[in-house]
């Protein structure tokens, strides 16, 4: 006999994904590379390896997917079109307004990161049930970490309002941005829906330097590394994790070396993937013709199992503590190229 | 599956596009633990591999927490490195075959281990070179036809060698076997030939004997018997007897003596070296015109450190294992570190065992 109660869809969840360095391997270093990719067509521009085909198994009829990028608002339809290309579904696309900004005469609002994402962020989220999980991905170019932790952290009221104005201060953000912010974050109701952030290390900065975030912030060297953590937690079927693999397989050439050894990074750092490599351990004896691609599946069990074990004892895991905005504003002042460098 | 490398990383700062062509994935490993300098300064220089070789991968040996936190610090590629967890290691004053017995998890042993399991293709060790060197000989095979291993190093030299032009020609045996044959004579010939070939890129390198004469009856009966063998040998391009004087000139590419000779140079040419550098010190303090000279001389001398300077060159192969084994200078720094780790690499690409296999006399 049928009920006539109807469970509640599970809640809803979000992935916010910037697409510079994040999604795109981009470069704009240079006035010439800043030249180059504007003139770039879809089919030139390069995601980075993973990107695209972890977005589409993130992604189902509960989910949405939110682009924030720092592009110039004339990239529009290149961008959609490579994000269509690679078979990417977006609800969201929002760049950056830069003409806009020149002709207001807010110069320092074309290099500033803070004063474009946040707002975008809040406004987003208002459009958001209050349930509904986010999972954020940036990079470590520019100021991802700082902008996505203060984002979470402002929705969960864990920040408080004297600190959010000195950090938009340092952050040198204009007046009536400020007071955008300030009242779209009086709107939202309070939630703590952030699960994770990945910052995508294009720079290769040092995971350390972003333990300062706390361990919901997750630098990654690469997408295998967010399909094992989304795996571990929920996001992901095992199956759904290890066609991230194969793309990265089949389209950038990582094999059971880099794939291991990705794996054994995140161990290190205290990441539980014992039963996640469990999963794919069962997850590959199927007969999906997908992973022959990958295939002897022995051998990547192997790998897998001997890089668990030639570390002993495994590490806890890092322990959650409050973020201190304040030493950090460093990190969400606008920031030259080489400071950027210095910074790696 | 794919056994190429992932899409190559950046020397800088980027990730790079993948080039054309590029070497044979290699992975070394690094015995962390033993250096002079401590473990931070091998797992830098094996951080830097990772970052400018995009086809070689490091496999870290030694306390896993002391590895983790000095790793998570530096600027690394995580994709190209592999951490294995010994909780032992061998100090530079401990007897080396006692430490080894006492100490199954020594970090140089456990290294030495897996590259014999095949887990890396090659071993560098900055660490007690005894412990090094017994590690190999307990866990390796000898080729086949070589009775004893070698110890190498190189020496800076007036004249430069192979299409490199290295500043540095290769002595063999500096202390391995102290007590060596006319035919162990001859198969450190062949193995310091072999490697110089490939790591100097000297398709012919000229091959001496070092004896008290560069006649060929001059020296103990072992030296002339090895004289008359190597005279033989069409493979090798040897040149005959050369005199201790000659060492520091570079007549010869490789020098070939046994251990106890070799060792007792090599400690005569370092204490030559660090008695110069004591006079010139003396001397810019005690004259200002000596001082002025030797100012006047300072961007000479830098040049001279600079082509010699050994960190260069990483560090001397121990030859005459089926595996690749390099003991870098237990003062060795990053830089040294990060050299000594890609002439394993290239040994080990270039499969240095098979070819001295293939160069020695067949018994």
């Amino acid at each position: 006999m049928l009920t006539d109660r109807i469970d509640p869809l599970p809640p809803k969840r979000i992935y916010r994904w910037d697409l510079d360095k994040t999604y795109l391997r981009t470069e704009f270093d240079t006035l010439r590379q800043l030249v180059r990719t504007a003139l770039q067509k879809a089919s030139e521009k390069k995601a980075v390896p993973g990107a695209a085909a972890l977005i589409r198994e993130l992604k189902g009829p509960e989910s949405r997917l939110c682009i924030v990028s720092g592009s110039p608002t004339q990239m529009r339809a290149v961008l959609i079109e490579k994000l269509k290309l690679d078979g990417v579904e977006f609800d969201e696309l929002v760049l950056k307004d830069n003409v806009r900004n020149l002709l207001r005469g807010k110069f320092k609002a074309l290099r500033g990161q803070v004063g474009y994402k946040l707002p975008v962020l809040l406004e987003s989220r208002s459009r958001a049930p209050v349930e509904a999980e986010e999972v954020l991905f940036g990079d470590d170019a520019e100021a991802d970490a700082f902008v996505y932790s203060l984002y979470a952290d402002m929705v969960a009221r864990r920040v408080d309002e004297p600190v959010v104005h000195q950090v938009l201060q340092a952050a040198e953000v204009y007046d009536d941005d400020v007071d955008r912010i300030m009242q779209r974050w009086r709107e939202i109701p309070q939630a703590d829906p952030v699960r994770r952030i990945f910052i995508n290390l294009d720079r290769l900065t040092p995971p350390a330097y972003f333990g300062r975030y706390g361990p919901r912030v997750v630098p990654i060297f690469n997408y295998f590394q967010a399909a094992l953590v989304l795996t571990a937690d929920g996001h992901l079927s095992a199956p759904q994790a290890l066609k991230v693999m194969v793309e990265m397989v089949q389209t950038a050439g990582y094999n059971l070396l880099t794939l291991s050894n990705s794996f054994q990074d995140l161990l290190r750092r205290g990441f539980p993937l014992g039963a996640v490599a469990a999963g794919f351990a069962e997850a590959l004896q199927g007969p999906a013709q997908l992973f022959n691609a990958v295939r002897p599946v022995p051998d990547i069990i192997t790998a897998f199992t001997k890089r668990l074990a030639a570390l002993g004892t495994p590490p806890a895991p890092p322990p959650a503590k409050p973020v201190d905005y304040l030493s950090l504003l460093d990190d969400a002042r606008p920031r030259t190229h080489k400071a950027r460098k210095g910074r790696a | 599956m794919a056994q190429a490398g992932k899409d190559k990383k950046p020397k800088d700062d980027k990730k790079p596009e993948a080039p054309a062509e590029e070497p044979r994935p290699v992975t070394v490993a690094f015995d962390v633990m033993g250096g002079d300098h401590g473990p931070e300064e091998v797992i830098r220089g094996a951080a830097q591999l990772t970052l400018e070789t995009p086809h070689i991968h490091a496999l870290l040996v030694g306390d896993r927490d002391v590895i983790d936190k000095a790793l998570e610090n530096i600027r690394h590629n995580a994709e190209r490195v592999a951490v294995h967890h010994a909780k032992d290691w061998v100090s530079m004053t401990e007897k080396p075959a006692a430490a080894l017995d006492e100490k199954q998890d020594a970090s140089v042993l456990v290294a030495a281990r897996l590259v014999a399991a095949g887990e890396a293709e090659a071993l560098v060790s900055s660490g007690n070179t005894g412990a090094g060197v017994l590690s190999c000989a307990r866990s390796f095979k000898l080729i086949p036809n070589v009775r004893r291993a070698a110890l190498a190093t190189v020496y800076p030299t007036q004249s430069t060698h192979g299409t490199r032009e290295d500043p540095f020609s290769l002595i063999l045996d500096v202390g391995a076997t102290v007590d060596a044959s006319a035919d162990d004579l001859v198969a450190v010939a062949v193995m310091g030939t072999a490697y110089a070939r490939i790591i100097s890129k000297n398709p012919q390198p000229t091959v001496a004997l070092l004896s008290n004469g560069t006649e060929a009856q001059k020296g103990p009966p072992r030296v002339v018997e090895a004289n008359a063998k190597l005279s033989k040998m069409s493979s090798l391009k040897f040149i005959g007897n050369v005199e201790g004087v000659d060492i520091p000139k570079g007549t010869a590419d490789v020098i070939v003596c046994d251990g106890f000779v070799g060792n007792v140079c090599l400690k005569m040419l370092e204490g030559v070296s660090e008695t110069v550098v004591e006079l010139a010190k003396y001397a810019y303090k005690e004259k200002l015109l000596w001082r002025a000279g030797l100012a006047m001389l300072s961007s000479g001398i830098e040049r001279i450190k600079e082509v010699t300077d050994w960190e260069q060159y990483g560090g001397a192969p121990i030859l005459g294992f089926d595996r690749v084994f390099i003991k870098a200078h237990g003062r060795s720094k990053a830089k040294a570190i990060f050299n000594a780790g890609k002439v394993a690499a290239k040994a080990a690409n270039n499969n240095l065992a098979k070819a001295i296999q293939d160069a020695l006399p067949q018994a």
